[in-house]
């Protein structure tokens, strides 16, 4: 056991085996450990980061005469001495054959469902009509907000949301309603920095007002399950269940006076 | 007796053990009312956070009224009445802190509340505990409550599970499970909690949508406790009175379990088609023996809340869908569990109008009546090119969509075009055939087609190896649903399998040929440069390493 591990070929093989098993299985057990969502490391990663590893060894393999003799030891003998005739024929099977499944894993025609590209938050039309009449969405304020009428607001949102928008964006409005799972893709969480905190109200209550088939098409309007809900809620619900979702997010909602800087 | 309780639950906030042990050893928890002072703001605290995340459903007086408790069928708990589902003391007693925090942290799987594990910190989660108990004052007198000792089960086994299978039917669970378990039971249609609100037997065969958990475990522990507040009784006289052995009611919790698969399913996007061998017919018939063998593919639905009269609490909840084509003809079968086979007069009279007035927003006009099962599969019109689809409720005016529409109370179905919800268009079955048969609570309907349609301009032409969208829409005559108000998906795909070309195995065959022969050269050099070498008078192959 000793010889093999200070044998260079045998270093070369455990390092080159070890690294790939921490690029493909260990990598995405580390972001877990602090408490982020696992990710796989895709596989033209895995195939650099094995790529570069093997390069770096054989480099160091071959620095070193010596060495460089020692480490194709192993090698040569497989190919010519008399006693390893037979692992040499099972290699000379083995090998083509891992190759030739790998290239009839790569050709065999995979049925896979088409991409869905779509852009979560397009862009807004400069206005729109509600209920038959034209709002600008272009500086528009939350008029609840403008005219400090919040608490009030807020309380009104809290009861619009449950009743109709809980069973998707979920009770902690993060996106994992009891009916979320039925829908593809999946209704938007609200809290966290990617969603309404980054936009602004009137973004939201165009968003909220026209719904999925309200969406331009690169937001992939044929699929989204958000209602257009102008059908069930006033302006006024609207606009206080905007204020109550922020504030249950705990996030604020971009400014116009941002935008313009 | 609360004060005393919650002390120890800041006293102990580490360990569930702890808290226990002190429940039941009132001297000490008296010590560790006196060494924390602090429990008010911990009352504050609950009270802060339920206001918060939990009175929207169960209702500020913690009265289960909250705004949103009407859109639930299985209604958010009244607090203040003491009786709680999921414990583990006897029937009719109050839970445990344990029980009621294991409630709050895994929240109950197939009604709307969710985990709070993971959302609130532990601290939050201790103070509920302790607020959700002052709704019901009689937490702060009754002796502190003891769980019921609980055996372990042993291992599931064909004899265990025949054997519960037995006590299944003696003890009468099928009255209201029914006889395959689907809560299709005679008396299922009747069934009120204790509030006086209709609620759905359980479906046994859908173990993951138990609100207390999937484990044999699990079951044991309710078949020991009951659940209070529902029509579901506790067994554990039945042992008590000897009617059967505590074993016993682990086999019967064993069967239970083998009713539902034994992992949840998996959502898949892509719903594949096998092909049939060749020259051998597509299955006519929804009882045909070969759909046993093929995948079935699981969809979840959920209620059509987006437009006109909403369903917040639909019946159905997941449809299996299978294919099997020949190359010119499509038979897809889809089976769902569905607790009558509507219109049923004993539902009709007995269920619909309590699920109705139970059920908000009302429904203009939404009167009880004979309303069929209907099942709805959507297709485009066309294949989709690129990413665009027709709208997947039912398309819109601009891209319609095929739709092959099947009801419980007609023999043939119908081909349909839709443009959008309340714009459909009936034109007849035309070459589309149905069968369909109810059993113990389980619908099975087979929709056949050739891949040629009837009218090329309109409808959808298959083609293998081409995946089409593909959508689904349920409705549960007897709860009520028809119209708007019913179970959908949005867009999965179906694809038709191809025979594999014989140009797929080309390649790797080149690759083995061209490896081997790679192969076979290196050895060839190698052993030609070791005999030279060995001329040479180095030793042959000995010192493997010396030529370079």
């Amino acid at each position: 056991m000793k010889s093999y591990l200070g044998h260079p070929f045998w270093q070369t093989t455990i390092v080159i085996v070890t690294a790939f098993a921490v690029i493909r299985f260990g990598i995405p057990y580390l972001p877990p450990l602090i408490g982020l969502a696992s990710a796989p490391v895709p596989s033209t990663v895995v195939f650099q980061y094995t790529v570069t590893v093997i390069v770096g060894l054989l480099v160091w393999a071959s620095s070193n005469e010596e060495r460089w003799q020692a480490f194709k030891g192993p090698i040569w003998s497989l190919l010519v001495r008399p006693e390893q005739r037979v692992l040499r024929g099972i290699l000379l099977v083995l090998i083509p054959g891992l190759v030739a499944f790998i290239t009839y894993d790569t050709v065999r025609p995979k049925f896979a469902a088409p991409p869905t590209l779509r852009s979560i938050h397009p862009a807004p039309p400069s206005q729109i009509t509600f209920r038959g009449e034209t709002m600008v969405l272009d500086r528009l304020e939350n008029p609840l907000r403008a005219a400090g009428r919040t608490d009030e607001a807020s309380a009104t949102g809290k009861t619009v949301y449950y009743q109709n928008c809980m069973p998707c964006h979920g009770d902690y409005l993060d996106g994992l309603g009891h009916f979320a799972t039925g829908f593809s893709p999946q209704p938007l969480p609200l809290r966290g920095g990617g969603t309404i905190a980054q936009l602004t109200e009137s973004f939201v209550f165009w968003r909220i007002a026209k719904g999925g088939p309200g969406l331009p098409r690169e937001g992939a309007p044929w699929n989204s399950a958000m209602p257009a809900w102008e059908e069930f809620l006033t302006a006024d619900e609207i606009w206080a269940v905007i204020i109550f979702l922020y504030q249950q997010a705990g996030v604020s909602p971009r400014t116009w006076g941002e935008v313009v800087e | 007796m609360m004060r005393r309780l919650e002390a120890a639950v800041v006293a102990f906030p580490a360990g569930l053990l702890g808290r226990t042990a002190l429940a039941a050893c009132a001297g000490i928890s008296m010590l560790a009312t006196l060494a924390h002072p602090a429990r008010a703001q911990d009352g504050e605290r609950g009270k802060l956070v339920y206001e918060q995340w939990c009175s929207q459903c169960h209702g500020l007086q913690g009265d289960g009224t909250g705004p949103a408790a009407q859109r639930m069928l299985t209604r958010p708990r009244d607090f203040t009445r003491g009786l709680f589902q999921i414990r583990t003391t006897a029937g009719g007693e109050i839970p445990t802190d344990e029980d009621i925090l294991h409630v709050i942290n895994v929240g109950m799987p197939g009604t709307t509340m969710p985990a709070w594990e993971a959302l609130l910190p532990e601290g939050d989660r201790q103070a509920l505990v302790a607020y959700v108990k002052s709704f019901y004052p009689p937490f702060a007198t009754l002796p502190a409550p003891v769980p019921l000792t609980l055996s372990s089960g042993g291992r599931a086994s064909d004899d265990r599970i025949a054997e519960g299978r037995l006590f299944y039917d003696s003890i009468q669970c099928w009255q209201c499970h029914g006889q395959a378990g689907r809560g299709d039971g005679p008396g299922a249609a009747e069934l009120d909690d204790e509030w006086g609100n209709p609620i759905r037997a359980a479906d046994l065969t859908q173990s993951w949508m138990f609100n207390g958990g999937s484990t044999a475990d699990d079951i044991y522990r309710r078949l020991r406790t009951g659940l209070d507040g529902t029509p579901m009784p506790s067994f554990s006289d039945l042992l008590n009175a000897g009617f059967m052995t505590d074993d016993q009611l682990w086999s019967l919790s064993h069967y239970v379990r083998s009713l539902s698969p034994a992992d949840p399913p998996q959502v898949q996007e892509v719903i594949q088609v096998e092909r049939a061998a060749r020259f051998v017919e597509v299955p006519r018939l929804a009882s045909d023996e070969r759909w046993d063998e093929v995948e079935a593919f699981y969809v979840p639905l959920v209620g059509q809340i987006i437009t006109g009269d909403r369903a917040f609490d639909p019946a159905v909840t997941s449809v299996w869908v299978q294919g099997i084509h020949d190359g010119t003809e499509l038979a897809i079968r889809v089976t769902w569990s569905d607790r009558s086979k509507s219109p049923d007069p004993t539902w009709q009279q007995l269920w619909q109008p309590r699920v109705l007035a139970a059920l908000e927003p009302k429904g203009l006009g939404r009167e009880p009546g004979a309303r069929p099962d209907r099942l709805s599969i959507q297709f485009p019109a066309v294949i989709p090119e690129g990413m665009d689809r027709p709208y997947f409720l039912m398309g819109d005016s601009d891209t319609p969509v095929n739709l092959w529409q099947w009801r419980s109370d007609q023999t043939r179905p119908q081909r349909a075009t839709g443009r959008g919800v309340n714009d459909i268009t009936t034109t007849g079955p035309g070459i589309l055939t149905s069968d369909a048969q109810w059993v113990n609570g389980q619908w099975q309907v087979v929709f056949r087609r050739d891949f040629e349609p009837n009218n090329a301009e309109t409808e959808l032409r298959f083609e293998l190896g081409r995946p089409v969208p593909m959508a689904f829409f349920v409705w549960d005559g007897d709860s009520g649903e028809d119209g708007t108000r019913g179970a959908i998906s949005t867009w999965y795909f179906l694809n038709l399998e191809e025979e594999t070309p014989v140009s797929t195995y080309i390649a790797p065959f080149l690759a083995f040929l061209i490896t081997g022969a790679l192969g076979l050269l290196a050895i060839t050099r190698a052993r030609r440069r070791d005999r030279e070498s060995a001329i040479g008078g180095t030793p042959a192959a000995a010192t493997a390493a010396s030529t370079s």
